[in-house]
Order: C-alpha cells, then sequence, then structure tokens
C-alpha cells in the first residue's frame, strides 16, 4: 500500500512524535492524579497550560526572565493555585455524590479562565521567540529543536518528581491510598480534604511546567488549551487512569501514533484514529497498556 | 407535579403560542430569544433522559445533534425525499415532518450502533470519556466526509424564503412541549420505573430480571432522537451547517449546566434550567459584550457552588438541611 520511508526519517518521525507526546504526557499526570483522589474528569488543565504559558510570555516579555528559567516561578505558584483553586472552588463540590457538579465546575473554570485570557491578551496567536527558539540540537544522529527536547526533559523531570513523591513521601502514600479506595483511606485516618488539595496543588504545578514547554515551543491562544486537556484525558487512558509513569507513557504513545497517521495517512485523521484507538482502549484494557492486570475485588 | 403547577404550565404554554400574534412581537428580539430557548430546552431534555433519569453521563450529546443537523441538510440539499414534488413546491422540506424525524432517526441509529458496545463495556466516567471521544470521531468523519458532507465548509441549505421566525418559533416551542410530556409519559411507563431502578441500583435491578443494557441503550437512543430532532430544527434556522457550528461542544456543555442549574431528573428543571441560564447569558452579552463569556464562566461556578441540586429542588434542600 506505501513504501516504508528510510530508516532516518522514521527515527526523526519517532523522535518529534514522542518529544511533542511528553507535553501531552505531563498534562496526562496531573489530569491522573486529580482524577485518581477526586474521580473528576478536570476539563479546565489543558486552560491552565495555556494560562502558564503566557504567564511565562509576560514574564519574559515583560522581566526579562528566561522561559526556562520561570519554571522556578511557575512550578511554587501553580502549587499555590492549585490548592486555593480545590479550597475555593471544588471543596464543597468534592463532599457532593453527584459528579456532575464537579464537572460543572470545571467547565465553568475553563470558560472562566480561557476568556479572562482573551480580555486581557487578546484572541490572537501569541508565542514566545527567545534567542534559541530556532536553534536544533544533533540527538542520535538526528537534528531536532532544543525547545522540545527541553520540553521533553521537563516532562521527564516532572513526572519523575511526582513519582518520587508519590512513592517516598508519606503524603504521596496517603494520596495513593485515597486514589485506591477512598473509604479505606479515610478509615486509615486520611482527610479527603488534604489529599484532594495535594492533588490538585501537584495537578496544577504541572499545568506550569507543561505551560513553560507549551510557550517555548507552540504557538498558542486562549482556546487552545480544550484540545490539550482533551489529548491529555487520551494520553491518561492509553496509560491507565491512576498510573502516573503510565500516562506519560501514555503521552508519548499518543505523540508517536500522531506522528505516524500524520505522515502515512492524512493529518486530517489524525483526532479520529487517535480517539478511536482511545475508545479501544478503554474498552477492551481499560486498566491501560502499560499496567500489569490486576484481580478487581 | 401537583395540579397547580399543571394549570399554571398549561396557561403559559397557550400565552407563548398566541404571542406571535401579538403586534410587533415577531419582530422584537425577545422573539428569537424565546426560540433559542426553545432549542435549548430540548437539548436539555434529551440530556436529561439518559443522564438525570437514566444516570449514564454523556458528553457525547452534541455529536447527535449535528448528525441531526447533517441529515436534514443533505436530504434538502440533495432532495433525496420528494423528487419532482419539491419542483412544484420549493419550501416542502421547511419544517418537513418526514425529514425532521429522519434526522432523529439517524441520530438514534448512530446511538445504538455505538452505545451497545460503549454501555456493555464502560460504565461510569469511563462512559463519559467514551461518549467525549466518540463526538471527536464524528466530527472528524464528517471533516473527512468529502462532497457528501461538504468538508470543513459543510452544507449550505437551499433554502428559498425565510421572512419570518413564526414557524420556527412555533415548531420550537410544540417540540419543547412534546418533548416533556413524552419524556413525562415515559418515566410513568414500566420503562420509566426499570431506567430509574437501574439508575439506582444496576446490581438490584438486574436482580429483579431487567435487561440493564437494553434499557441504557434504549435511553442512549431516545436520548440521541430528541437531540437529532433538535438539529434539524437548527437547520431550518441556520441554513449553513458545519462541523465547527453543530458539532460544536457548546451544543453538550450548555445543556448540560441547564439541565443541572434547573435540577437533573425532574420535567421542569430542564426547561426552566434553559430559560434562566439563556437569559444570564444574553443579558451578558447585551450589557458587557467583551466579558459575556466571562460572566458565563462565573455564573456557572456560582451556581454549582451554591445550587448543586437545581432550582427545582430548592424547596426540598431547605428543608433537609444537609449536614456539613
Amino acid at each position: 500500500m506505501f513504501n516504508l520511508p528510510p530508516p532516518e526519517i522514521l527515527f526523526q518521525l519517532s523522535l518529534n512524535g514522542a518529544l511533542g507526546g511528553a507535553m501531552y504526557g505531563v498534562a496526562a499526570v496531573g489530569l491522573s492524579l486529580i482524577f485518581g483522589t477526586m474521580r473528576l474528569i478536570f476539563l479546565a488543565q489543558g486552560a491552565m497550560i495555556i494560562l502558564a504559558a503566557y504567564f511565562v510570555r509576560a514574564l519574559f516579555y515583560g522581566l526579562g526572565i528566561d522561559p526556562f528559567l520561570s519554571l522556578l516561578i511557575v512550578v511554587p505558584v501553580g502549587l499555590v493555585v492549585g490548592w486555593l483553586i480545590y479550597q475555593g472552588l471544588f471543596r464543597r463540590a468534592a463532599a457532593e455524590a453527584d459528579r456532575n457538579v464537579s464537572l460543572l465546575i470545571a467547565v465553568g473554570l475553563m470558560f472562566l479562565v480561557q476568556n479572562l485570557m482573551t480580555v486581557i491578551w487578546g484572541g490572537n496567536t501569541a508565542g514566545v521567540v527567545t534567542s534559541y527558539t530556532a536553534s536544533g540540537i544533533e540527538l542520535l544522529g538526528v537534528r531536532t529543536s532544543f525547545t522540545r527536547s527541553m520540553g521533553f526533559l521537563i516532562a521527564l523531570a516532572g513526572t519523575g518528581l511526582v513519582v518520587l513523591f508519590l512513592r517516598k513521601t508519606i503524603v504521596g502514600k496517603a494520596v495513593r491510598a485515597a486514589s485506591e479506595d477512598m473509604d479505606s483511606a479515610m478509615l486509615m485516618g486520611i482527610s479527603p480534604h488534604r489529599v484532594n488539595a495535594i492533588a490538585f496543588a501537584i495537578g496544577i504545578s504541572l499545568a506550569g511546567a507543561a505551560g513553560v514547554a507549551v510557550a517555548t515551543t507552540f504557538p498558542f491562544n486562549p482556546f487552545a488549551g480544550f484540545i490539550f486537556s482533551l489529548k491529555a484525558l487520551v494520553a491518561l487512558a492509553l496509560g491507565g487512569i491512576g498510573n502516573v509513569t503510565g500516562a506519560l507513557a501514555g503521552g508519548i504513545l499518543l505523540g508517536l501514533i500522531e506522528a505516524y497517521v500524520q505522515f502515512f495517512i492524512s493529518g486530517g485523521w489524525t483526532n479520529a484514529i487517535a480517539y478511536g484507538v482511545f475508545l479501544l482502549v478503554l474498552m477492551f484494557k481499560p486498566e491501560g497498556l502499560f499496567s500489569r492486570p490486576y484481580k478487581k475485588a | 407535579m401537583s395540579r397547580a403547577l399543571q394549570w399554571i404550565a398549561t396557561v403559559v404554554v397557550a400565552a407563548l403560542a398566541l404571542l406571535p400574534f401579538l403586534p410587533g412581537a415577531v419582530d422584537a428580539y425577545y422573539f428569537s430569544f424565546l426560540f433559542f430557548v426553545f432549542l435549548y430546552a430540548i437539548m436539555a431534555q434529551s440530556w436529561n433522559l439518559v443522564a438525570g433519569y437514566g444516570g449514564q453521563i454523556s458528553l457525547g450529546s452534541h455529536a447527535f445533534f449535528g448528525i441531526g443537523a447533517y441529515t436534514t441538510a443533505i436530504l434538502w440539499s440533495g432532495n433525496y425525499l420528494w423528487g419532482s414534488l419539491y419542483d412544484s413546491h420549493p419550501n416542502i422540506y421547511y419544517f418537513d415532518p418526514v425529514t425532521m424525524l429522519l434526522g432523529g432517526v439517524v441520530a438514534a441509529l448512530a446511538a445504538v450502533i455505538i452505545g451497545l458496545p460503549l454501555l456493555s463495556k464502560l460504565h461510569g466516567d469511563y462512559f463519559a470519556l467514551g461518549t467525549l471521544g466518540f463526538g471527536e470521531i464524528v466530527k472528524v468523519l464528517f471533516v473527512n466526509g468529502g462532497d457528501f458532507t461538504g468538508g470543513a465548509f459543510g452544507i449550505v441549505a437551499p433554502a428559498s424564503s425565510f421572512d419570518t421566525l413564526r414557524p420556527h418559533y412555533w415548531v420550537g416551542l410544540g417540540l419543547m412541549v412534546a418533548t416533556a410530556l413524552a419524556i413525562r409519559a415515559l418515566m410513568r411507563s414500566r420503562y420509566g420505573l426499570a431506567l430509574i431502578a437501574v439508575r439506582d441500583d444496576e446490581m438490584a435491578a438486574s436482580a429483579n430480571g431487567i435487561d440493564t443494557l437494553k434499557v441504557k441503550v434504549a435511553a442512549f437512543a431516545g436520548s440521541a432522537f430528541i437531540a437529532g430532532v433538535a438539529g434539524s430544527l437548527y437547520t431550518f434556522y441556520i441554513f449553513h451547517v458545519g462541523p465547527d457550528s453543530v458539532f460544536d461542544l457548546d451544543w453538550m456543555l450548555l445543556p448540560l449546566m441547564m439541565t443541572v442549574v434547573g435540577g437533573t431528573g425532574t420535567i421542569l428543571g430542564p426547561i426552566l434550567g434553559a430559560l434562566v441560564m439563556y437569559a444570564v447569558f444574553d443579558l451578558a452579552r447585551i450589557v458587557v459584550p467583551d466579558y459575556h463569556p466571562v460572566i458565563s464562566g462565573l455564573t456557572i461556578i456560582l451556581a454549582m457552588l451554591f445550587l448543586p441540586k437545581g432550582m427545582m429542588r430548592l424547596g426540598a434542600m431547605r428543608r433537609l438541611k444537609p449536614a456539613t
């Protein structure tokens, strides 16, 4: 049907796909944490990523702070903002059995953030252009963009830190326990509000880190976030809901699928095939592609 | 519904039906406002059937709305239904019951095809995620449909005469009332009881001999049918059916929000929610045009923080103050 391209092109394709997909992955890690404890599909995650990108842009053009250096500002701010979002918006809704309520609050937040960004920065496409934006680096014999590689590193580091936090600290263990079984966790004295707030804080700070990666790599506009949320959801399902490293791997896999579909079939079908894979995984391997099957209680 | 409420509803519907005869009403701003309230109320009822009564949160209603709209536009522009009658009666497709019915039927068929695998395999949030993915796939299918669907641009219906909104208004009102009455009757039937049983406890329902998959797929298809008819109605208003307009996520999010604000699992809730929320959005659009989506976002958040059970349950909430 089609000829296989030479291996260099195949490798280039895979590399670009993987690097781009890591950004979906880091967004998916945040979604995974929030979904894990609150069972909430946080549709506003993409909007928060774009908000962080605008913030990075303002820091760069306003104060001259290098976008990658601004990670030191964006990530702590994200922690605080995430904590505040939970306490202000979701705390009451988390106690409700009806999860439509928190889903709708997330939708409202998405509308609010998108449109506030439009009011403040206008609806046009914006970007961050630094002295190194156009520069490339040599990686295993293939040239790739420097900023994309940095985005990939940010995604790896962010996910790594979250995994360390979940495995090694007692609070992280509480978050994991709560995502596995909230009722039993509460019986062990874990406060649901506290773990929810921590999940939100980390989720939004990851959105901040993803915002840095997006700002340096892609042009963006206030409404670009929703597609990002959807892609992150797909990555989440591929990796297995509640599996943090799986979410990153799912993002990379999604990036690869997109790159291959674009090259071999057509750009117009990328989304349909990505969501098709998403549906198939949800139906036939709902625990994700990367986790060992476990017995359900 | 109490007897008094039934009387009030009858009087309101009669008054609304007579409104177009009022001099100047047709050209007034509130006339098109009411048309959109009817349209959103129908969509809200559609979502309420599967999610409010059925407990299956679907995030794919915009797909069925779009399928209904496209079906209408394709039948109309290709003149697949009426053949030579169309030449002598150029307005035959306007609000043609067969065309509108087919809009609903095609949407319902799509719902059965996708609902059978999704509902048998997925539960709760996974079903919601699946329907969201389904909506995106449908949109891409229509964008890539070539000449049949008009690609990324879509289809322009061959409208010939459009000088009044009156027929739109009446059809919209009629459909809204018919949908509400049909769902009310349905929920009092054996099937309605089974649907509520499945929502409240699927295991127990199944133990009592209810075929839960059949009940859920039927609710999903019924909801899609209503959304498809609403999409058909919208085509007669907008004429240009394009993937970005009729598959817009707002056709799912806004009705969902209206239902929750009005009260899920009630007959009047979706209508009340559509009226109130659309009024807030439209008011914001007129008073603060630059900020109106910001106000919409704020309204959703505030409504959910302070009215999580919806307006129809305000009284019940005050009586049963939840322990916090």
